[in-house]
């Protein structure tokens, strides 16, 4: 097993967040079925707690790796020699930290044009920022209604135009925020496996802790019917 | 050729050790960037539309976070003391209540895993006070722990759903008899077995033990009509009935049963009465537990959720590059017909499915394979039902089945001794693959007659 780290400020912070995300959505949800019983409709209901799910899985995904909870297949990790796990292991740190490389410059370059920020040129590696593009500040979501401290946001990004609909700036943020913030954590987890700090980027199965939970209850449970 | 290099890489990364969710989307986006002119903003769009656009697999985070408080709340406890005492007392009563318990519970999550740790942690325990060996225990609930994917909710039908845009509804009531139908058939094989080698029964304790437990599980299985009776019934959609259902699972975890939350108190007294701390109407929501349990489904939604978004990124190119019509006419041409497509569909499955997490297997082949269905004229609920059972024995069979590893974990035993336990059972479990897969009428009268006959759109 990894060793247990300290529990940090920022542990709190994502745990809190994940919490909070999923309870809104849900509480959102909710609300919008009991609101049709009284014959109303929450119309931004459903939009609002589609972008609450993107930014619980997407910010969620970074964390997922600093606690090492992404699925995996790891028969031949466990069937090889240590020396070539640890090969194997810095191979996939490789993959993944270009995979995030990737949808970070893509990301951010879906995002800008809302901002009224250049995109990168370039296909694969950003070779600058383009000269000229097409601002598409002004775009905005559907349902959910613009919030008033985002009105600085006027004067920024959309000339001065005020916003009727939350703009798509907002919610799209947390593609380039979260494709940062996942980069930065597989880098992170390459260096453990490089320090032979972890063993693996991977969990088998989604309830890994639950099982050793389990597994120390039936021991327990056993003990005392003996 | 590039369909080849496509899942050539995806299996290559896999074995590597790469995340499930990184090996999709980085194959995908490799294949794009050398073989189209798709730019990586276009793809990073993908990525987020895959939120955007289907709405429903919004309904997972919540049925995830209803079987989180249950798990919480002593429900299984509860629902175990029920099955014991309906099928307690019959030859091998003990094993064939797990099963049943199992069924119930599956009812109320939508995770085989889940089912197998949350009933496998009491179940294995007490098989073995009343003279079951640990071998047995383990190979029971390892296998009825699968019905947790086939008898609705289940998460992996909510997958299917979503990545073929067939009604979750549908999938659902299609689940009902073949789960029913599975379970069955596991209760008499362990009966039979029980007659041969005399394993121990229970006592009867009577019609009073029936409705004393029934009375106080009542709460939790209610659940099961909140879900499926708000579906039919019209009054939600299978996203809402989630959502309704985790907050009903909140309610009855925090204030009837009292197993979490601020009405608990230290194990072996009475919990707080609602009238004794009525502030707790409010700090509730607040609460350590409620936290700890929006925190824990969080994280798994998250897990999940982010194969799933990474396997729609894989979806996008299979559809563009037109892949799922190619392999349709290379099939034909070769001269495959229904019987033969499903053999092959089965086997990919089942290979696929001991080394994979079902949810994540499914978005990638039920895509693949979808269209070629459709073309040789299988029903798509049908196939989607026999996509599920394909995985649930993906899950027992070794090397690496998902509930082997876990019940292996769960029982501290070698994992080879668990197979050895599961393999009568898996036995069971595959000639009920073979019935559901050429008998579809099982899978297709519920829905059928329910919500009327399917409408195929090519």
């Amino acid at each position: 097993m990894e060793q247990t780290r300290e529990r940090s400020l920022m542990d709190n912070i994502e745990e809190r967040l994940i919490a909070v995300i999923l309870g809104l959505m849900t509480v959102i949800t909710f609300a919008n079925v009991v609101a049709r019983f009284l014959d109303h409709n929450i119309l931004w209901a459903l939009e609002a707690t589609v972008f609450l799910f993107g930014w619980l899985v997407l910010l969620g995904a970074s964390y997922a790796v600093k606690v090492r909870a992404h699925l995996g297949v790891d028969a031949v990790l466990n069937m090889v020699k240590p020396s070539t796990k640890k090969t194997l292991g810095l191979m996939a740190a490789a993959v993944s930290i270009a995979y995030a490389f990737l949808l970070l410059k893509g990301s951010y370059d879906y995002w800008a044009v809302f901002a009224d920020l250049p995109p990168t040129s370039g296909r694969v590696f950003p070779t600058g920022f383009e000269e000229k593009f097409r601002s598409q500040s002004f775009y905005e979501v559907q349902d959910v209604p613009m919030l008033g401290i985002f009105s600085f946001l006027e004067g920024w990004i959309n000339y001065g135009e005020s916003y009727e609909k939350l703009p798509k700036v907002i919610p799209y943020l947390v593609m380039p925020l979260s494709m940062s913030l996942l980069l930065y954590r597989f880098i992170q987890a390459g260096m453990r496996l490089s320090q032979g700090k972890a063993q693996m980027l991977i969990a088998s199965h989604e309830v890994e802790d639950a099982v050793e939970d389990a597994a120390r209850t039936l021991a327990e449970s056993e003990k005392k019917g003996h | 050729m590039e369909v080849a290099f496509l899942f050539g890489l995806i299996i290559l990364l896999l074995l590597i050790g790469v995340p499930i969710a990184v090996s999709l989307g980085f194959s995908s986006i490799v294949f794009l960037l050398v073989y189209s002119d798709s730019e990586l903003s276009a793809i990073a769009q993908t990525l987020f539309e895959a939120f955007e656009g289907h709405y429903t697999l919004l309904a997972i985070p919540f049925f995830i976070l209803a079987s989180t408080f249950m798990s919480t709340g002593g429900v299984a406890r509860r629902i175990i003391r029920f099955s014991i005492a309906c099928v307690g007392h019959l030859p091998g009563g003990l094993a064939i209540a797990g099963v049943f318990a199992c069924m119930m519970f599956a009812a109320l999550s939508g995770s085989s895993p889940a089912t197998v740790v949350a009933i496998g942690t009491i179940v294995i325990a007490g098989m073995r006070q009343v003279g079951y060996t640990k071998e047995f225990a383990a190979g029971v609930i390892c296998n009825a722990g699968t019905l947790g994917i086939l008898i609705p909710p289940s998460i992996v039908m909510v997958v299917y759903a979503a990545s073929v845009d067939v009604s979750v509804g549908r999938m659902f009531l299609a689940g009902v008899l073949p789960g029913l139908m599975a379970g069955g058939m596991l209760m008499v094989a362990i009966y039979v077995m029980a007659k041969i080698k005399n394993l121990p029964k229970g006592e009867w304790r009577g019609w009073s033990e029936i409705f004393d437990s029934v009375r106080d599980a009542l709460w939790g299985l209610l659940l099961i009509v909140i879900i499926l009776g708000g579906i039919y019934g019209g009054i939600f959609t299978p996203t809402e009935a989630a959502a309704v259902s985790a907050v009903y699972a909140f309610v009855v975890a925090t204030f009837i049963y009292r197993d979490m939350g601020p009405l608990t108190t230290a194990e072996g007294q009475a919990n707080h009465s609602i009238f004794s701390k009525p502030q707790a109407l409010l700090t509730a929501f607040f609460h350590e537990d409620t936290r700890k349990t929006l925190f824990e489904a969080g994280k798994l939604t998250v897990t999940l959720l982010f194969v799933i978004a990474n396997a729609l990124i894989l979806k996008h190119v299979l559809t563009e590059e037109q892949i799922p019509q190619q392999i349709t006419e290379a099939m034909l041409a070769a001269g495959f017909g229904p019987v033969m497509f499903l053999v092959v569909v089965n086997i990919i499955l089942l290979i696929g499915g001991q080394f994979m997490e079902p949810s994540g297997l499914l978005v990638i082949v039920a895509p693949l394979v979808f269209p070629i269905a459709i073309e040789l004229g299988i029903d798509p609920i049908h196939l989607g039902i026999i996509m599920v059972v394909n995985m649930e024995i993906g899950m027992i069979t070794p090397p690496v089945g998902l509930n082997l590893f876990v019940t292996s974990g769960v029982a501290g035993m070698p994992m080879m001794d668990v197979v050895r336990a599961a393999l009568p059972f898996l036995g069971v479990l595959f000639i009920f693959l073979i019935i559901i897969t050429y008998v579809p009428w099982i899978s297709t009268v519920l829905p059928n007659a329910v919500m009327g006959p399917e409408i195929i759109v090519k």
